[in-house]
């Protein structure tokens, strides 16, 4: 039945307001809106989807749409505006999906009929070709604006990216008789993997951190950043009992770490509940004159040590991931490393990294490549890394990597 | 696009538990999904959930913060001052998602059973 939306009248005010069409002459109009269909759709129906054939272009009377690739929304379309057209005119597949943001009043025109109109004119070929250059402009301009937005955004992230650096320490402490290297490597711009060394200030203890916090890009960033900092001030600044003493300091050291651990574990369990994010952390504290290591292995993968004599121990987890419950407890652990002894730990990015296959690098490469009595921290690091980049190969990195080693250095026998 | 298949039965132990099973990989597409089907039955009067994890084959971080999420809904948001949650405990999980779990320490967080019997009457 013909309502007055749907009159041949109303069909060509329809086509000669839409931009597309401005300049056909009136007897084209006529002969498009006479073979022109109406159609009622509803909202939520998908008109076109990208990537398949179709033959009609679409005029929407009343309603409104989004022209989107799944749930990437490219444009918001409305009353006296066309979808669809591109496809008609060069016979491709539809570069985009259309989907009716609300009931809507459709006029549909197949593409045979659009080209027998316009052979009745030959000025209409002219004004449809005008009609698309001008649409071309205005993309251009669209793609203009959004490439300024896009810089500005990578200039942000940049920034970011700096700031971020700021949080791994910028040189690490040399301390007689060890070798200390490390390697950090960020799979986007921004990283949630932190390691970190430094001297307690009430005792000769080094601080030796590892973490990866869970997920990727700014949010892992940021908390990163909360991570790290909580367990940098909490050791340095939250304990100062007079009693830790270098004497006797396997009960304070403890009592520093375990400290440290819980407060922060506590304080983003409580603060940041509503994120649900949590890190796996190791933290140890070294006596460099002993070898003597108190740790805490939050829900992360274990470090090795490479004793001198072949064995291998691994430090497994002592408490579970922190930063989500904040009753949780964490056992506190000591080891010793020997003279020629060296501790290597790592974040899931060596063990998880992936080859083209899926297959994963697996703890157990790193031990087989791992050659730890012929070579200092660094060649030992540097290893470990090609190992992963071969065994990768064309694979996309996909995860932040980093890894932190400790040698013993042997001492020179005295003559 | 990856889906969630879920599965749910209603246990009388001491308490009401629901026994919600999974189906599907566990990733950054889905724990959404999973958390959206536990707020449904929160909503509904759920207060206890054993979680049935022998349909998971995968379960990455986004996993675990879906699961971390549901202990805090069905605990009103309070911290119970316990290390495991009482409300919510996991059935079965394959060998692959075991790994993971012991890695993480969640273990450490959460009761897991092998058994649906003994799991159910273990909520108090």
């Amino acid at each position: 039945m013909e309502t007055p939306l749907t009159s041949t009248e109303n069909k060509i005010e329809t086509l000669k307001h839409c931009a597309f069409l401005r300049g056909l002459q009136g007897s084209v109009l006529n002969s498009l809106a006479a073979r022109a269909e109406t159609l009622r759709v509803a909202s939520g129906e998908t008109i076109i989807t990208r990537g398949e054939t179709g033959s009609a272009m679409y005029f929407i009377i009343s309603g409104s749409a989004r022209v989107h690739d799944g749930e990437v929304i490219w444009a918001k379309i409305k009353a006296g505006e066309v979808f669809g057209e591109m496809a008609v005119l060069d016979s491709q597949v539809r570069s985009a999906s259309v989907t009716m943001e609300s009931d809507s009043l459709l006029l549909s025109i197949e593409r045979e009929v659009f080209f027998d109109a316009l052979s009745t004119d030959p000025d209409a070929f002219k004004a449809v070709l005008h009609g698309v250059l001008q649409r071309e402009r205005e993309i251009v301009s669209e793609i203009k604006t959004r490439s300024a937005k896009l810089l500005s955004y990578q200039k942000e992230l940049e920034i970011g990216r700096r700031i971020q650096a700021d949080f791994l320490p910028g040189s690490i402490p040399e301390i007689e008789n060890w070798e200390i290297a490390a390697w950090f490597e960020a799979a986007r711009e921004v990283a949630g993997d932190f390691y970190d060394v430094f001297r307690l200030k009430t005792s000769s203890h080094l601080a030796i951190v590892i973490g990866d916090v869970c997920d990727k890009g700014v949010g892992a960033a940021l908390f990163m950043t909360l991570f790290r900092s909580l367990l940098r001030a909490s050791s340095l600044y939250g304990y100062t009992d007079s009693a830790m003493d270098k004497s006797d300091s396997t009960a304070t050291t403890s009592e520093v770490l375990l400290n440290s651990i819980v407060t922060t574990n506590r304080y983003i369990a409580t603060t940041h509940a509503g994120s649900s994010m949590f890190a796996s952390v190791f933290f140890g504290l070294l006596d460099p004159d002993t070898g003597r290591l108190t740790y805490v292995n939050a829900g992360h993968e274990a470090p090795m040590i490479f004793r001198q004599n072949g064995e291998v121990e691994l430090l497994d987890i002592t408490g579970g991931v922190m930063g989500l419950f904040p009753a949780a407890n964490y056992q506190v652990e000591t080891t010793k490393l020997n003279e020629g002894d060296l501790i290597f730990s790592y974040t899931d990015g060596v063990n998880e990294a992936k080859n083209m296959d899926g297959q994963q690098f697996t703890e157990e490469r790193i031990l087989k490549v791992a050659s730890p009595e012929s070579n200092n921290t660094e060649n030992f690091i540097r290893i470990v890394l090609e190992a992963v980049y071969e065994f990768r190969g064309e694979a996309e990195q996909s995860d932040d990597i980093t890894m932190l080693a400790l040698k013993y250095l042997p001492r020179a026998p005295v003559d | 696009m990856a889906t969630l298949n879920f599965m749910v039965g209603q246990e009388q132990g001491n308490v009401s538990v629901t026994v919600l099973k999974v189906e599907g990989d566990i990733d950054a597409a889905t724990h959404k999904t999973l958390q959206d089907k536990a707020a449904e039955l929160i909503d509904a009067g759920t207060t206890h959930i054993l979680l049935d994890l022998s349909g998971v084959n995968y379960m990455g971080s986004a996993g675990f913060r879906a699961i971390h999420a549901m202990t805090n809904m069905l605990s009103g948001g309070e911290s119970s001052g316990l290390s495991k949650s009482p409300y919510l405990k996991l059935l079965n999980p394959t060998d692959p998602v075991a790994r993971v779990i012991k890695t993480l320490g969640f273990d450490v967080y959460l009761d897991i059973y092998q058994d649906r019997n003994e799991a159910v009457n273990s909520f108090q």
